[in-house]
């Protein structure tokens, strides 16, 4: 039975409330994927909006690493990464508009297919707007 | 949680997952199809079109001719008749004689809606003569002694064709580079891309209030009015002239159409034929149109009867938890039932339904700041007040972005007596409290 890749990804402190200017880092690893089938792969900390209204995006830190670039991707093998939060827009919670901030892998595989994995953490500490 | 992406998959609201790769070839192909289509038309018009007149004005031998006949053709287009000067000419090229049986005149065979034009061309050539020997100059094509023509020149309309393969070029080229320069790039690339931009520009621009505090107003309108109290005189959220000029606008447009429509109707009646159909279709769009008047009425009362209002801030951008006082002045000559400023959190969400935009807003927050009873404005004499404001912490900050916004405005409403209620309305922006 053939099982589908599937990217992990852990935060250190996982589950705390991150503050604007604190650093966030943290790993990532993709199980189930072999190097030969890992042509490349981005590491995005963006916000994004969810609720009512079409959805808006903003990458504060992107990174790719490609394997045409001669080195060769172990997905297995977790890869740290870091930046430093910015002052804003901190997550948000309200009734018809919501900010989430998430670190999102997107790993590219052969023939156009792609495997993404994301883990939402909260920037800020704002209330859930209750109606 | 993983998700995996295929060629083919679900449409979910306005995102779609499927494989990007197979959505990025046939956005290319749907570009190259323009571009090819573009070009073909390129080089069909320039082959058919500039060519040949070229060749006429480059290339053809001039020569003479003798008029034999002439006559105005005629063909059917889709607007009607159109016509074209036809001559039947001989004329000798290398001892032999040329040009008996055909009809010339110009190289593109072009006709025209104008019969008068084509007469005025014919009246320019008289047949020939033999006691007058009268011969007309004509050009023909060396390689084909055939082709003749019996006008020269450059049409200047050849040029416009060209804008319609120009425009597929235009859009096929700029859609296919587009489409080249993002292919195999994800939505999170795509943005960063955009992101390294826009702080480029950002940081050539000067101020760099975007880049501190991302997604959230600089607000640099707001403070580039100083007080008279203190230290920033808050701009109101839209001007009157405009809001009153908008609903003139409106109402004039609206019951100018509808009464083209009052009066066929009321002149059915009067005429003792009454068209009960378009009486009773019309009632509502009558009923629409009264309505406007009594709205314009209303702005028109408030924005001549009711004097400007004032509002200043002691420091400017607000802070969660911070506190501000604020100056209000309302002038007019008013019996006031009730006079509030509250502080006032919107947020505002902009969605595609079908074909329509559509735009939703929900108050989350309302912070009443002042609130003055039973009072009166004289003239001359306005209410001028001061008062603390307290922004609450822990409250979300302003936030802008293309579809979502959170907005924050010190909203001022007025219940005056025996006149309209009114609201103006001072945008201000608020950041995070520092750095938690």
């Amino acid at each position: 039975m053939r099982t589908e890749p599937t990217i992990i990804i852990r935060l250190d402190g996982n589950g705390r409330v991150y503050r604007p200017g604190e650093t966030l880092a943290g790993d990532y690893w993709i199980e189930s994927l072999t190097a030969c089938q890992l042509k490349a792969v981005e590491v995005s900390v963006l916000w994004h909006t969810e609720g009512k209204g079409d959805e808006d995006m903003a990458v504060h830190e992107f990174w790719r690493r490609d394997a045409d670039d001669g080195r060769q991707i172990d997905p297995s093998r977790p890869e740290r990464f870091s930046t430093t939060l910015p002052n804003s827009p901190l997550s948000y919670e309200g009734p018809i508009v919501k900010i989430r901030w998430c670190v999102r892998v997107r790993a590219f595989l052969p023939l156009g297919k792609e495997v993404v994995g994301q883990k939402v953490f909260q920037l800020g500490d704002v209330p859930a707007v209750r109606m | 949680m993983a998700r995996s992406y295929w060629y083919y998959g679900k449409k979910r609201g306005h995102r779609r997952t499927g494989s990007p790769a197979l959505a990025s070839a046939g956005e290319a192909l749907f570009f190259a199809v323009f571009l090819l289509l573009g070009c073909g038309g390129f080089v069909l018009f320039f082959t058919t079109l500039v060519v040949p007149q070229w060749r006429v004005n480059h290339e053809f031998a001039q020569n003479t001719c003798k008029v034999l006949a002439k006559r105005i053709a005629e063909t059917q287009g889709t607007d009607g008749t159109l016509y074209r000067p036809e001559f039947m000419i001989e004329y000798d090229v290398d001892d032999v004689t040329y040009g008996k049986g055909e009809w010339h005149y110009d190289i593109h065979k072009t006709y025209s809606s104008g019969r008068e034009n084509a007469q005025t061309v014919l009246d320019r050539f008289d047949l020939y003569d033999k006691a007058k020997q009268n011969v007309y100059p004509c050009w023909y094509d060396p390689a084909n002694p055939r082709e003749v023509v019996l006008a020269r020149g450059y049409r200047w309309w050849i040029w416009l064709v060209f804008t319609v393969p120009a425009s597929f070029v235009v859009i096929g080229a700029g859609g296919l580079i587009y489409t080249l320069l993002h292919r195999g790039k994800s939505a999170e690339h795509r943005a960063a891309m955009m992101q390294r931009t826009l702080e480029r520009e950002l940081f050539n621009a000067g101020p760099r209030g975007d880049q501190q505090y991302p997604s959230i107003p600089q607000g640099a309108d707001i403070i580039n009015s100083p007080g008279t109290k203190l230290r920033f005189r808050l701009p109101a959220a839209a001007s009157t002239g405009w809001a009153l000029f908008g609903a003139l606008a409106f109402c004039v447009l609206w019951n100018g159409v509808v009464s083209v429509f009052v009066a066929m109707a009321l002149r059915s009646h009067i005429a003792g034929k009454p068209e009960w159909a378009l009486t009773f279709f019309i009632v509502p769009f009558l009923l629409i149109g009264l309505g406007a008047i009594v709205v314009f009425i209303r702005r028109l009362l408030v924005a001549t009867g009711i004097g400007p209002t004032l509002m200043e801030i002691s420091d400017h951008p607000l802070h969660p938890g911070g506190q501000y006082r604020v100056f209000l002045s309302q002038s007019g000559r008013l019996i006031v039932g009730a006079l509030r400023v509250s502080l006032v959190c919107v947020e505002t969400a902009a969605y595609r339904q079908g074909t329509n935009s559509r735009t939703e807003t929900r108050e989350v927050h309302r912070h009443e700041a002042f609130c003055r009873e039973g009072f009166d404005v004289q003239s001359g004499r306005p209410l001028e007040v001061e008062f603390d404001l307290e922004l609450p912490a822990g409250v979300m900050h302003s936030f802008k972005a293309a579809h979502n916004e959170i907005a924050w405005t010190l909203v001022v409403d007025g219940h005056i007596d025996r006149w309209p209620n009114f609201r103006r309305a001072f945008p201000v922006i608020v950041r995070p409290a520092g750095r938690l």
